[in-house]
């Protein structure tokens, strides 16, 4: 590795002095000063000339002096017309050589002048940056002038830029240089058809919103019919690759707010869908994960800052015994008086929703609290035309595991199937021996424990204040009810399908309304379907 | 004659309380505006104005009781009904501040100016009428009602299903009257009003007939209640809530019943809402918040379902108490309302008028055990 | 002629019905004439409740139809509907409204106009009066008028349903079962209440008690899967090798 990045650094070594002494041969320092002095005596119109005969030398050295310039930190002493860069220093102005940038002394602003620049003056500057710098030694800085370039069209540059195209190593770099250079032989006259049909070809594979600008914009003055049809062409491609995109973000999205949904959902499938317990307070449960991710990062901000990156998976299983712990309280002391009393429930535990609101306000405040993004949740990656972010995506990932996980607890185990089997015939099961009011325990307690890991994920996205649980409730009751009452898949599926409803209808709804049109399509599917989008059939269910 | 009428026709709780209700509506205003400011029978304005509040309030329980209590509908949006119907009577209040707002403008309210509306949006013609405004008072939360009503009761759609519906509507409701575009006030709502049929609000001789016609309206939808939860349809009502299908095979058509309960419950919510406004001077979207709902769903637990009179004890109970506390011990209420919510599922399910039932039987018949027993679980829709 | 010109009360005409692949009613067909009483019988599960709740539209069948008095296809109409064309039903389980007195259960089963208005609106009058009285004496709940449905044991539950559909005076009464949970005694006295309102009305009586069919003498159909397995008088049925086979065991 170490040899190959030797190898690029001599290669490039050697192209800057082949450059240097075919090119336009580098300049002295004596010519160079002569420069910058001219330019800081000529006039504001002048100074273009000036500027582009810097440019010119190809020399790197001016860079700090051209960049210092189309900041407005170019002075030169009014008594002398010496000029120099300076820099903000106490008492006045800290003045640097313009090339060498040796410190020299600070003097008043008074006995200065400054080196004025105009608009036009700047984008000519920064051409002339990016030419200059297309070469350096540092890959990001010849991105950085790539990609300068790219912006800034500048005919001048494309020799060099052609030049920087040849010896380029690296991938990244080469690959904006080629953008670059096919952006400005899209501007260039002198440049032939075969170079523009390149260029076009370059961007319609691009498919991005820039490169359809370009060819938008290159297209009234195409010069041939072949160029006039490849650019159209070219539109057409990039359209459709862009709303190609387009819906794939909004899946995306979709997705991705659709798992935040299945997160929020998935523990009430449980203590609603399979129970029949309808707890207002399961937002709570959401919000008391999260509060409990956020205690675990404050105890370890403080006695174990090593372990922060880790601190998610630690909150996970105290978030579960947190709301699972809750959960289980409320059904003992309160939900097993009520079974077979909905309504009832359903008051009792918006009581018992007030009264861990007003808790949690009591002990940790009223305002949002900060949890931290550990470094593998912050970030974001580009597929194609579409940005990922990473707590996102693994939001989605944890939501489809706890999903999976939890189908296989009720398919699989002994627990599941006691479970499965109360929920089925209560009596039948008590006498086969299960202690069905254990099972009723339990299996709240496990709903409300999943609601408190979903907390721990929602606590990435969104702000914990004790008024979490009231943003997701109405939501999960949604999903639940849509998808089907009793039935997991349907609660993926729900979950899913609202999220990506509400993604596509927001471009042209906005958020807000786009929300209510979901809220009036639920409230009229129910209508159709009272038992959801996966009712269980028959018989028993009439009863 | 008409008495006599109603106090057999009545419930003899329900005709107490009425004529309670009505002297109230004379006395109150009475007490404020003729007995001096000093003398410990003189009742303050602010007195005045909370009470009217409350009247509202139990107004609106007294509207979820037709419903909850005897059709077995729990409805987790009558907030809404009440809101639209405040919504209405705002309407109007904006309208008479014609040209006095701070723009200035004789026809367009303040937000509409401020919101560069060149003119009046369609659904707000009319509305500075009154008698417009009083019909639309109760026409728009009872077609609301109604096409909701319709739609799930003809789907058969019950208990739970039907709470989260009515909840997911007056959602639905608050997000949309938060929006500018709406053409309500968005955030802010309607307030800043002046006077209402010429009548400066901002006067005590106002606010107290105000007050005295809220109590004459809560004593008149008493009454009307009454009488129909007495009649053979408040049995058919009352057969729906235990035994629906079994009311279907008897050839009720039980949506019908449904649904004229829940659109009469409707327009006394909006009713409600429209007196409720002019006394608080604001009407905004947060009374279209769910926990709105839920909170006259606890007034109307507190004081007993299916009682009628139940609900409007419970309301100032409630309400009084939620006064009480968020002055002395702001941190707290939240805790009182919901251990109430649990205390009462839990120990009153037939709420005061109930516990003062047991009572009785208690004080009676001291030994026997059972009647401090939470009552058996009622048979929810049989089905 | 054919059935349908004939008009009897009841035809079902090949009704199927599945729930989830189980084929709870399988190629019914059935007649009942106008004035007849017939006993159902058959196996747990053989159907004989899902037919009722076909019949009176609480399930909708996959495939028939259901015609009454000849031309009425019950199968297009809801319960509601089906009640007031004049088909009364009694439960399984009796099911009275709890929270109403007896005389007040009585009173909202009388026949008349069952629109909300015509409630809100509804006046007692005499001839209701004595109706109901009548009804209270037949089903010997005179000294209980005034008590709550909860408070009455399972058997005076189960004629009080009795007097409701009564009062309903339905052309069709179903009765699911009207002695289960009866003493002899009182099964006795249900038979003879039955065959008394079969004077005058059609019945369908569903029953697992082979003495109280006995009492009631009348023509039996078995079902069993579904289908209908052998129709008779009890004697026929209780006689034909299937039946015994599936049902009434050797």
């Amino acid at each position: 590795m170490r040899q190959l990045r030797k190898l690029a650094v001599a290669v490039l070594l050697s192209f800057l002095a082949a450059v240097a002494s075919t090119g336009h041969g580098k300049a002295s320092d004596t010519s160079l000063e002569a420069t910058i002095s001219a330019l800081a005596s000529a006039k504001l119109k002048d100074r273009g000339n000036h500027i582009e005969a810097l440019a010119a030398t190809g020399d790197a050295q001016v860079v700090p002096f051209l960049e210092a310039l189309a900041a407005g930190d170019v002075y030169f002493k009014k008594s002398d017309k010496t000029v120099f860069i300076t820099r903000k220093a106490e008492g006045g102005l800290q003045l640097l050589d313009p090339l060498s940038l040796e410190e020299g002394e600070v003097v008043g602003s008074r006995s200065l002048k400054k080196v004025k620049v105009n608009n036009k003056l700047r984008r000519l500057v920064r051409g002339a940056v990016a030419g200059l710098t297309v070469q350096s030694h540092d890959a990001g800085t010849r991105l950085e002038a790539a990609n300068a370039l790219y912006k800034s069209q500048d005919l001048e540059a494309l020799p060099l830029l052609k030049a920087a195209v040849a010896a380029e190593t690296d991938e990244t770099v080469k690959d904006a240089q080629e953008r670059a250079i096919a952006a400005i032989t899209l501007k260039n006259v002198k440049a032939s058809e075969a170079e523009r049909l390149e260029a076009l070809g370059k961007f319609k594979a691009q498919g991005d919103q820039e490169a359809l600008a370009l060819v938008s914009s290159f297209l009234p003055q195409a010069k041939t019919a072949a160029e006039s049809e490849a650019a159209a062409l070219a539109i057409q491609s990039i359209e459709k690759s862009l709303a190609m995109w387009d819906a794939v973000e909004n899946v995306w999205y979709g997705l991705s707010l659709g798992s935040v949904l299945l997160l929020a959902a998935i523990g009430l499938a449980i203590t609603f869908g399979v129970m029949g317990v309808i707890n207002m307070a399961h937002g709570e449960m959401v919000m008391l994960g999260a509060y409990t991710t956020f205690v675990v990062q404050e105890v370890i901000r403080k006695s174990f800052p090593g372990f922060f990156e880790f601190s998610l998976l630690f909150a996970l299983p105290l978030a579960f015994l947190v709301a699972g712990g809750v959960g289980l309280a409320m059904e003992r002391g309160i939900i097993r008086f009520l079974y077979g009393r909905p309504l009832e429930t359903l008051l009792a535990t918006w009581g018992v929703s007030l009264i861990l609101q007003q808790a949690v306000r009591t002990i940790f405040g009223p305002t949002n609290k900060e949890v931290g993004n550990p470094d593998w949740m912050s970030g974001a990656f580009e597929i194609g035309g579409l940005a990922l972010t990473a707590n996102r995506l693994w939001i989605l990932v944890f939501a489809l595991v706890v999903f999976v996980v939890l189908l296989m607890v009720l398919k699989r185990t002994h627990f599941g199937l006691q479970m499965r089997a109360v929920t089925q015939n209560r009596r039948m099961a008590a006498s086969m021996g299960i202690r069905t009011p254990w099972v009723d325990a339990r299996t709240f307690a496990l709903g409300s424990g999943i609601a408190g890991m979903a907390g721990v994920a929602l606590s990435q996205i969104s702000n914990v204040s004790p008024n979490l649980g009231q943003t997701y409730i109405i939501d999960s009751f949604m999903v639940v009810v849509f998808g089907g009452v009793g039935n997991l898949w349907g609660t993926l599926v729900g979950a899913m399908t609202l999220g990506v409803a509400n993604k596509f209808l927001e471009p042209y709804a906005g958020a807000v309304l786009a929300k209510i049109l979901v809220l009036v399509f639920i409230i009229l599917f129910i209508q159709k379907k009272p038992r959801g989008l996966f009712a269980l059939k028959g018989r028993a269910v009439d009863l | 004659m008409i008495s006599r009428y109603l106090f057999q026709a009545l419930d003899k709780r329900a005709f107490w309380v009425a004529v309670a209700l009505m002297v109230f509506a004379v006395l109150v205003p009475l007490l404020n505006l003729v007995v001096p400011d000093g003398h410990p029978l003189h009742v303050p304005d602010y007195l005045v104005g909370l009470l009217g509040k409350y009247l509202c309030y139990a107004m609106l329980a007294l509207a979820l009781d037709l419903v909850w209590g005897y059709c077995g509908i729990l409805s987790l949006g009558h907030g809404a009904f009440f809101a639209l119907g405040g919504y209405a009577m705002g309407m109007y209040l904006m309208r008479q501040i014609g040209d006095r707002g701070v723009y200035a403008n004789p026809v367009l309210p303040d937000f509409m100016v401020f919101l560069n509306w060149e003119k009046l949006p369609w659904f707000w013609y009319g509305f500075d009428q009154f008698w417009f405004a009083m019909v639309m008072v109760v026409v728009v939360p009872a077609v609301l009602a109604f096409v909701l009503g319709w739609l799930a009761f003809r789907s058969r759609v019950t208990g739970v299903y039907l709470s989260i519906i009515t909840q997911a509507m007056t959602y639905a409701l608050l997000l949309a009257f938060f929006r500018n575009d709406m053409g309500f006030g968005g955030n802010n709502g309607l307030t800043d009003f002046k006077d209402i049929l010429g009548f400066s609000l901002q006067s005590s001789g106002t606010r107290a007939v105000l007050f005295a016609l809220s109590a004459l309206a809560l004593a008149g939808t008493l009454v009307l209640c009454s009488l129909i939860v007495r009649s053979k349809l408040g049995k058919v009502m009352i057969a729906v809530r235990d035994a629906e299908s079994r009311t279907r095979f008897l050839g009720y058509r039980v949506e019908h019943v449904k649904l004229f309960a829940f659109v009469l419950s409707a327009m006394i919510a909006g009713l409600a809402g429209a007196l409720y406004v002019p006394q608080v001077g604001i009407i905004n979207p947060g009374e279209f918040a769910p926990a709105n709902s839920i909170d006259v769903v606890i007034w109307t637990a507190v004081g007993g379902r299916g009682t009628l009179i139940g609900p409007i004890i419970g309301a100032f109970l409630v309400s009084g108490g939620k006064s009480y506390f968020t002055a002395a011990f702001p941190d707290l209420w939240l805790f009182a309302l919901g251990g109430l919510f649990v205390i009462v599922t839990l120990f009153m399910p037939k709420g005061v008028i109930g516990l003062l039932g047991q009572l009785k039987g208690l004080a009676s018949k001291m030994p026997r055990k059972n009647a401090d027993k939470p009552l058996p679980a009622k048979p929810e829709a049989a089905e | 002629m054919s059935l349908k010109e004939r008009k009897p009360l009841l035809y079902l005409d090949g009704v199927s019905v599945s729930f989830d692949g189980f084929k709870a009613i399988n190629n019914l067909s059935m007649v009942i004439e106008k004035g007849e009483m017939r006993a159902i019988i058959g196996p747990n599960g053989a159907g004989k409740t899902t037919m009722m709740d076909i019949i009176t539209g609480k399930t909708r069948p996959d495939e028939g139809s259901v015609f009454f008095e000849g031309d009425t296809d019950l199968t297009k109409h809801d319960e509601a509907a089906i009640a007031n064309l004049g088909i009364g039903r009694k439960f399984q389980k009796p099911t009275v409204f709890e929270s109403h007195t007896v005389m007040d259960n009585l009173v909202l089963s009388m026949k008349g106009k069952r629109g909300v208005f015509s409630a809100l609106f509804h006046q007692e009058d005499a001839q209701e009066r004595n109706s109901i009285a009548d009804i209270l004496e037949i089903i010997r709940l005179e000294h209980r008028k005034d008590a709550l449905a909860a408070d009455l044991s399972h058997g005076q539950k189960q004629w009080l349903e009795i007097g409701m559909l009564l009062a309903q005076d339905p052309k069709l009464l179903l009765v699911d079962e009207p002695v289960a949970g009866m003493t002899d005694a009182e099964t006795v006295e249900t038979a003879k209440l039955l065959r008394e309102i079969s004077r005058n009305h059609s019945v369908i009586v569903v029953e697992h008690d082979m003495s109280f069919i006995r009492d009631l003498d009348v023509k039996v159909t078995c079902l069993a899967e579904g289908a209908v397995l052998s129709e008779g008088s009890l004697a026929h049925v209780a006689a034909d090798p299937k039946v015994i086979e599936s049902y009434l065991g050797r």
